[in-house]
């Protein structure tokens, strides 16, 4: 890939070298080599790798996936010898930097060669202020003063940032967090970056500005390797390898390893939604853009009807909608589970965070709650379990106002499961923890062993019950969290970002469980950033910004408003947009594949 | 809300050098040891008053409020009874309420309230980077002294985690308010393991991040700030040691004890 200049902290070198994708022109030693590299952490004989070998040429981007566990990051961490400095275990084969092994290499000595951005940005800032976060590698590599005082400012504003070096870390959203943790790596001015899964915790407009950077970084020639679950952010790598229990299973350009669907989703990652709808229509390309895959269809399919994108039309399709909604959002509903009327609240010392704000969740619903971090989506959930108390208007529970009642007064109403279920995990073993609160409900223990049979089952967590928590991965940690509220039986469940951190089978699967819930009649608010989950499976959708509700209706309604998600920073799913360009509303691609054929 | 303490102003302690902050930091801790009386405190704490005016650290103080109080009234309740000298004022099977209790468990209850807002007022005037500095000038190993200041850093993110622990678990009906303190104190085991585990995790990430950012290449890394000793920093100092020499001679002259006849 020639290397091209742009932002004002491109290398000085970035177009002294070319690489072409088949890596015919590549000369001298790649920036980074891994051969046949096996590590086993220590206690288990599972190989987290398993005799990897890649590597990276300079000026390339390569894009990592796999499901969690599948080695993503213990690879990453190869490459800076974090595997095995940092971790005990068995490493086999040979990592080199710039053609030089780096075994017995100090982690830290590693740091000006090869910068790590990772998944958790507020364990990797460490000043008070932006501008000393950017210097604090520097200052331990050794930089003078003014060496450092001359890298900060074009570091800052090759990410975004500038302007920001007297503001507060803490302050920042998880987005500019995470490009200070870029601007500090790239102050180092390091052959190689990796970013290791950098977006997992952040919102849609967070992820959008992450990879936006991303994107430029790429054009100014920078080496870097991306680590990802969503397959639709890393089209643009020059390389995208996928991993699949420790061993690299596909490597090559993305429109060769994209459209391996049946590979992808054995490997537990989210195909590209336009490739999946593209396969179900026997098209066997790759769409590298919602354009090129509307380019695809039409030639296969030309009678489809070309649709200006008008008010008008916006009108007809929410005409269209609410003729055969799922879900009546105003009128005939039956005596809501739980109320907001007209409820403000500001944090001491803060702004407003909820603004008169109006909502109800009737029994058997399943709503998603959207909007920016900050928008308060939380704060408005935390209202309706009792966390806290409205400033002005007032919280009904069952037709009850729940002023002055503790949290736990509504535990059979309303459950709340938090977005990280290590917030609650503390018992030996999962059956230990599930009968924590129906323990605490004071119920016997005849009633207590039912419950925890009965909800064990619904999250398939039967096999488990005897294992102790802190062993479950992730995804299983998240199904016992939303076990442990099932067993207060609750008749509404919130829960909270509950797939942030799950690949893509985890995800499903949660999801899976928490569609089987509300239909056996729990009602469900989901607060989410995921887009492709709100459209699968919601059937209201409640869109927050600033406090305030903008949006409260059909799932399908809320996709025709383009403009009212593009100002809360969320992208509609690729399948839902492209579906608009043909004159349809689908929330997802089998919908949209049924619908051309249709009308084919 | 901020989690951390230090409010962003450019009043003159804050823009004072490090190194006078750190050592006014162990003046007042060693100003407010020395003495007992409730009357030889309370200049001290007309300062810290005064001080939490000028670097507009109110925000903080009203934050802990209920700690400087609860600090104030319990201390001065439990030297009641174990203080059980001059005569009793009123006759309790347990609380022995004399004027020289009050005073001691009050003078107490001001002592520990003090060092509590000598504490507040650091935090709210120095940056983290300005304590390793500080640290460091003063003797403090580099990687000491970013130790410590990281444990500052650490305390709220794990306070924070700790309060979101209490909320998951009243949800699924934990009271833990019940029984006697030891009873109660054993109720906080459902807290105390996913915080524990939590920070765990954030120290090894935390850990791990450090060292891919260099943390360790050199034994004393260079620094981006510049603290250049002006004349206010010396003078400051000079005040600050005038100070610790003050209530140390209070003390030495026996003064600033509490008399009990």
């Amino acid at each position: 890939m020639a290397a091209r200049s742009g932002t004002p902290f491109a290398r000085a070198d970035a177009t002294a070298q070319t690489a072409t994708p088949d890596g015919a022109a590549r000369a001298g030693a790649p920036v980074a080599a891994l051969e046949e590299v096996t590590f086993a952490y220590a206690g288990t004989e599972r190989r987290a790798l398993d005799g990897v070998t890649l590597k990276l040429w300079r000026g390339e981007t390569i894009g990592v996936m796999g499901a969690s566990g599948a080695g993503k990051s213990t690879l990453a961490k190869c490459l800076n010898r974090i595997v095995p400095a940092f971790e005990d275990g068995d490493f086999r084969g040979r990592v080199a930097i710039g053609g030089r092994a780096i075994d017995g290499s100090p982690v830290s000595e590693l740091a000006p060669r090869v910068g790590m951005v990772f998944q958790d940005f507020e364990a990797q800032l460490f000043s008070t202020n932006v501008a000393h976060e950017v210097a604090f590698a520097m200052e331990q590599a050794g930089l003078a003063r003014e060496e450092i005082a001359a890298r900060i400012g074009p570091a800052l504003e090759a990410v975004g940032l500038k302007g920001f070096d007297d503001r507060d870390p803490t302050s920042l959203s998880g987005g500019e967090k995470q490009r200070l943790a870029i601007a500090s790596v790239l102050a180092l001015r390091p052959d190689l970056i990796v970013l290791d899964e950098p977006t997992t915790d952040l919102d849609p407009e967070g992820r959008a500005e992450v990879f936006a950077l991303i994107r430029r970084l790429r054009e100014e020639g920078r080496t870097l390797l991306v680590i990802e679950h969503e397959a639709e952010e890393l089209r643009g790598c020059d390389r995208i390898a996928i991993l699949r229990d420790g061993a690299i299973v596909a490597e090559g350009e993305p429109a060769s390893v994209m459209g391996r669907l049946a590979l992808l989703e054995a490997s537990g990652v989210h195909p590209p939604d336009l490739n999946r709808l593209l396969g179900m229509l026997e098209i066997h390309e790759h769409a590298e853009s919602i354009d090129h895959a509307e380019a695809l269809i039409r030639a296969h399919f030309p009678q489809l009807p070309r649709v200006e994108r008008s008010e008008s039309e916006a009108a007809g399709m929410v005409a269209e909608i609410r003729a055969g909604a799922r879900t009546d959002t105003a009128a005939a509903r039956p005596e809501p589970i739980a109320q907001l009327e007209r409820v403000s609240y500001s944090y001491p010392f803060g702004p407003r965070v909820l603004d008169t704000v109006d909502l109800a969740i009737a029994p058997g619903e399943f709503v998603a709650v959207i909007g920016q971090n900050g928008s308060g989506k939380t704060t408005l959930a935390k209202h309706l379990v009792g966390l806290l108390q409205p400033e002005t208007g007032r919280v009904l529970v069952a037709g009850r106002d729940r002023a002055g009642l503790a949290p736990a007064a509504t535990a059979r109403e309303v459950g709340y499961v938090f977005q990280n279920p290590d917030h609650q995990i503390f018992a030996a073993t999962v059956e230990e923890e599930i009968a924590f609160g129906p323990r605490n409900l004071g119920l016997d223990s005849g009633e207590i062993g039912r419950r925890v049979a009965e909800v064990l089952g619904a999250v398939n967590l039967g096999a488990m019950r005897g294992s102790d928590p802190f062993l479950l991965s992730k995804g299983e940690r998240q199904r016992l969290a939303v076990a442990s509220v099932l067993a207060l039986r609750p008749r509404l469940l919130i829960l909270d970002e509950p797939t942030t951190g799950l690949d893509y089978r985890e995800q499903r699967k949660m999801m899976a469980l928490v569609r089987e819930l509300n239909r056996e009649g729990i009602a469900i608010m989901i607060i989410t950033h995921t887009p492709w989950l709100v459209a699968e499976f919601a059937q209201r959708a409640v869109l927050m910004r600033r406090g305030r509700v903008l949006f409260d209706g059909a799932v399908r309604e809320i996709f025709t408003h383009e403009d009212l998600l593009a100002g809360s920073s969320f992208r509609m799913p690729e399948a839902t947009a492209l579906a608009r360009r043909f004159g349809f509303v689908a929330l997802s691609p089998a919908e949209l594949a049924a619908r051309i054929r249709e009308s084919a | 809300m901020p989690i951390y303490l230090y409010i962003d102003r450019r009043s003159a302690i804050h823009r004072l050098h490090p190194t006078v902050k750190v050592f006014a930091l162990f003046v007042m801790f060693w100003s407010v040891y020395w003495v007992d009386h409730p009357l030889a405190l309370l200049p001290l704490g007309v300062l810290m008053v005064a001080l939490a005016q000028a670097t507009g650290s109110w925000p903080n103080f009203y934050r802990l409020r209920w700690l400087f109080i609860l600090l104030i009234f319990f201390t001065t309740l439990a030297w009641m009874v174990f203080y059980r000298r001059g005569p009793a004022l009123i006759d309790l099977p347990i609380i022995h309420l004399s004027r020289a209790s009050l005073v001691f468990g009050f003078g107490r209850g001001l002592k520990l309230a003090e060092l509590l807002a000598t504490s507040v007022l650091f935090l709210s005037t120095t940056k983290v980077e300005e304590f390793t500095a500080g640290l460091q000038r003063m003797g403090v190993p580099y990687r000491v002294g970013f130790a410590i200041t990281l444990a500052f850093r650490l305390a709220p993110l794990f306070i924070d985690s700790a309060l979101t622990v209490v909320q998951a678990q009243s949800l699924r009906g934990y009271d833990f308010d019940r029984g006697g303190p030891i009873a109660r104190a054993r109720r906080y085991v459902p807290v105390v393991i996913p915080v524990f585990m939590g920070a765990l995790r954030k120290a090894n990430n935390m850990a791990m991040a450090l060292e891919a950012r260099g943390f360790g290449i050199r034994a004393a890394p260079t620094s981006y700030i510049d603290f250049p000793l002006r004349p206010r920093d010396r003078l400051a100092f000079a005040i600050v040691a005038g100070i610790g020499v003050l209530y140390f001679a209070i003390y030495y002259f026996g003064y600033g004890a509490i008399a009990v006849s």
